[in-house]
């Protein structure tokens, strides 16, 4: 580099460069001294917001009372030692003891501890994926799983919500930046309603179809969604017709359609799957 | 403005000490991101094979639902049970391999139950020989998909609007088009770098995330002063053609908006460089054709509440239309 | 008018002489006569970006509102301090200090909102609007009427984003904030990208006829500047 063309200033006095230097620096502490006070008064508020926006999300899909209990389950990889690593412990850092399960890659039980207190963020572990096990008194209430499916042009991230028997209850876009008319009609209620009510089977034997959608179907679908008074019974009369049907694709939108629909089935088998494995060594937390 | 005006003497000695320290800046920077960066996720190299086992050459997915490779020999077992294909981050549920067939050149085509995506990160485990193979695209091949989709996809201008006030001060004639666009596109990629490795090596490390805002307003500052002070010195030609540009960028907010966006991603270095370069050469391409359009417009007769900034306005409205043709647009499809 | 500082650095403020104007001048000259958005074209990105519905225009118009409040209180208060020659590095630390502030602040108690014009917010460091007025205004006023001129450039931007959000929601999604008004089949395009261009080139075009007609009524002479100098 050519720093050396650069003339010195004779007009400028080393007492003027020191209080320009000094005018700078206060600024910059004074202005990290700001910030990091901020930070300290609302990062508390901002772990809460999201916490208490995600147990909201999770107690509507599943239709919870204040009363029942969440359990979140962490699924880690330990890239090393070929292990899948499971914490599960009370949402949110509510008090009750944290478990850890360890399987092989291919699904044999290779530790299972309790630990006295969560831990927050275990070093050395690639985070994979989380659900939440919803809990009434000590009766299993339901599930709620975490999806993602590549979409038009962006990531779509969903949560899928099933009965304890793996029926789907409800199903919800948290994520997606696709453009209207392109994509982002997957979050609409008419669409991502169809796949409530059908079994784990049926979800395994989905296919996608380019018709369009009946009119008695969507707007009982609308209406449930809306939980209008008469939205279920509307909605379980027209399910006996359609759920030996196809999704209906959005029209102009059939590869985010197809790219959801994918997901949530390998959403929900993978979480059978693991579930079973898992299901009987959390005994200290169901 | 040819020249510029009297220089306010404590400025010239302040951007001295800055020129300095940035020098020193931009080399640590270099150095550290030249150092070899641990991968991330599992990378295995395979297991030690016995100097007779078949290598694999390459694997490769072919959508909707193939996997091909290549081996330097034939393979003893050719059953499904000695393939294990899973995605990488699901590497505990395998994907149903329904059916394995040799072809010529010691290649076998893996059919799998189950849609493969060409973009997606796999992984391939055999039984006999022994070895672990990552199945992705190759690097440069993700490097300009990210460059494509910054550029043309997530243009900067037409889909994020992003960098409006200089889109459309700038874009009244052509040749100042030309001229922000490059001078835009060199000191993106500056500026980018400059903030990912501050980002990366000090703001992350110690926890001050908060200060993000304030670090990269800070540099992009510094870069244009410390460019500014250098071309004059050393290239008045340059710089009088092109310093004036450099005095808007800072209130460009692409250039504060792509480090953010590096940061919100916490992307590689590569990773970074490609999305400077594409929102780069995305901001100037959308300067360049708004320019040639509003050339035209100067002979077109337009109604009176319309002229100035209101037809300027329709006019991106046209091209973002046309920009959402790219959307979808997918290297790997 | 400019988009951005294409002159020299000028010299460093001196205090005018001319009569301080009253708070209520101050505010009505942001809203109407230099509204940062119709009449200066200022600071576009956030228009045509975040104004897909009224919520999100408000959301970021109040954002603006209180960085520019408090940045023309900050700077009033402390143009004492600091050094003339490093004036404007010292504007815009100010400026990304409340910026930041402000953005934790909205991510902490408007999480969902947040979510959706996050980036918006801390690209608010960047608009030209805030650091001209902080230059040409509150550096050399005194602490209220700063504190006013402040509350009405912020003040327009905000009208400014809820008029747009208003006029994209009602077209693109048949709306105003969330609650359905227009029946019939939405016009999809004024959610898109580019009908966000288009819906400011038009409100700006009928500002323009506005300001023409009420000009021909009072003058009964054609204004001889028509339109934007851009």
């Amino acid at each position: 580099m050519t720093l050396h063309v650069i003339q010195p200033r004779p007009r400028l006095t080393g007492r003027e460069i020191g209080r320009i230097v000094l005018s700078m620096t206060m600024a910059c502490l004074v202005g990290a001294a700001v910030l990091g006070a901020v930070y300290l008064g609302t990062d508390r508020y901002r772990r809460a917001a999201t916490e208490t926006s995600e147990r909201e999300a999770i107690r509507d899909m599943l239709g919870l009372g204040a009363d029942a209990r969440l359990i979140e389950v962490r699924q880690y990889l330990a890239p090393a030692l070929r292990r899948v690593v499971y914490l599960a412990a009370p949402f949110g850092g509510a008090a009750g003891r944290a478990r850890e399960v360890i399987f092989t890659l291919d699904g044999a039980l290779a530790g299972e501890r309790s630990l006295s207190a969560p831990v927050a963020e275990p070093r050395g572990l690639l985070p994979l994926s989380r659900l939440f096990v919803a809990l009434r008194g000590r009766e299993l209430a339901g599930f709620v799983v975490e999806g993602r499916a590549q979409g038009y042009k962006s990531v779509i991230r969903f949560f899928v919500a099933m009965r304890p028997d793996f029926e789907i209850v409800d199903m919800r876009v948290i994520e997606t930046q696709d453009d209207p008319g392109l994509g982002a009609e997957v979050a609409q209620p008419w669409f991502r309603e169809q796949y409530v009510g059908r079994t784990a089977e049926e979800i395994a034997h989905l296919t996608v179809t380019r018709d369009p959608m009946p009119e008695d179907w969507k707007a009982a679908l609308i209406a449930f969604a809306r939980r209008a008074p008469d939205g279920p019974a509307r909605h379980l009369a027209l399910l006996q017709r359609e759920r030996r049907r196809p999704v209906y694709a959005v029209t102009g939108a059939t590869i985010s359609s197809r790219a959801v629909t994918d997901g949530v089935k390998n959403t929900v088998d993978h979480f059978r799957r693991r579930w079973w494995l898992l299901a009987p060594h959390l005994e200290g937390q169901l | 403005m040819s020249r510029r005006g009297p220089r306010a003497p404590g400025r010239e000695g302040a951007s001295r000490a800055a020129t300095w320290l940035l020098g020193l800046g931009l080399v640590a920077a270099w150095l550290l991101s030249a150092a070899p960066v641990p991968a991330a996720g599992p990378s295995s190299p395979a297991t030690p094979v016995p100097a007779a086992a078949p290598r694999l050459l390459s694997a490769r997915v072919h959508a909707p639902n193939e996997l091909r490779l290549r081996f330097s020999a034939p393979l003893a077992r050719l059953d499904p049970e000695n393939f294990r294909l899973t995605l990488a981050l699901e590497p505990d549920i395998p994907i149903p391999l329904q059916d394995v067939r040799t072809a010529p050149g010691n290649r076998l085509i893996l059919t799998f139950g189950q849609r493969l995506q060409p973009a997606d990160h796999y992984r391939l485990e055999v039984v006999a020989p022994p070895l672990r193979r990552d199945v992705k695209p190759a690097t440069w091949a993700l490097l300009l998909t990210v460059m494509l989709a910054a550029a043309l996809i997530n243009n900067f201008v037409f889909t994020r609007y992003l960098g409006l006030c200089i889109f459309f001060g700038v874009s009244k004639r052509r040749d100042t088009a030309i001229g922000m666009g490059i001078t835009f596109t060199l000191v993106m990629i500056f500026t980018a770098m400059l903030s990912w490795a501050l980002d990366t090596f000090v703001l992350r490390p110690l926890h001050l995330g908060f200060l993000q805002i304030l670090v990269f307003i800070g540099v992009v500052a510094f870069v244009v002063q410390f460019l500014d002070t250098m071309l004059r010195k050393t290239h008045p030609g340059l710089h009088r053609r092109f310093g004036i540009y450099l005095v808007l960028i800072t209130t460009n907010c692409i250039i504060l908006a792509v480090p953010l966006l590096n940061a919100q991603s916490s992307s590689g270095p590569l990773d970074a460089l490609a999305l400077a370069a594409g929102s780069g050469v995305g901001f100037a391409f959308a300067l360049f054709l708004m320019s040639c359009a509003r050339e035209r417009m100067e002979y077109a007769r337009v109604p009176q509440p319309f002229q100035g900034l209101p037809i300027a306005f329709a006019l991106a409205g046209l091209f973002a239309l046309a920009f959402m043709g790219f959307s979808g647009l997918d290297f790997f499809r | 008018m400019s988009t951005a500082p294409q002159s020299p650095p000028t010299p460093p403020p001196t205090k005018i002489a001319s009569p301080v104007p009253s708070a209520r001048e101050l505010i009505l000259n942001g809203i109407l006569a230099e509204n940062p958005v119709f009449r200066l074209a200022l600071s576009l990105c956030p228009a045509v970006a975040v104004t897909t519905t009224v919520a999100n225009g408000l959301l970021l118009g109040v954002a603006v509102l209180c960085v520019q409040v408090l940045s023309s209180v900050t700077v009033s208060l402390a143009h004492g301090l600091i050094h003339p020659r490093v004036r404007i590095p010292v504007y815009t630390i100010i400026i990304a200090v409340w910026v930041s502030a402000i953005d934790m602040a909205l991510q902490a108690f408007t999480p969902a909102l947040y979510a959706q014009v996050g980036l918006y917010v801390k690209l608010i460091v960047a608009f030209a609007i805030i650091i001209s007025r902080l230059e040409i205004f509150a550096s050399r006023q005194p602490l209220a009427p700063s504190f006013f001129d402040g509350l009405g450039m912020g003040l327009g931007f905000l009208i400014a984003l809820v008029t747009i959000g208003a006029f994209r929601e009602l077209l693109g999604s048949g709306a105003i904030a969330g609650i359905p008004l227009a029946p019939g089949k939405p016009l999809l395009f004024f959610a898109l990208p580019a009908g966000g261009f288009f819906s400011i080139g038009l409100l700006m075009a009928f500002f323009n006829w506005v300001e023409r007609r009420a000009q021909g009524a009072r003058a009964k002479a054609p204004s001889p500047s028509g339109g934007h100098g851009v």
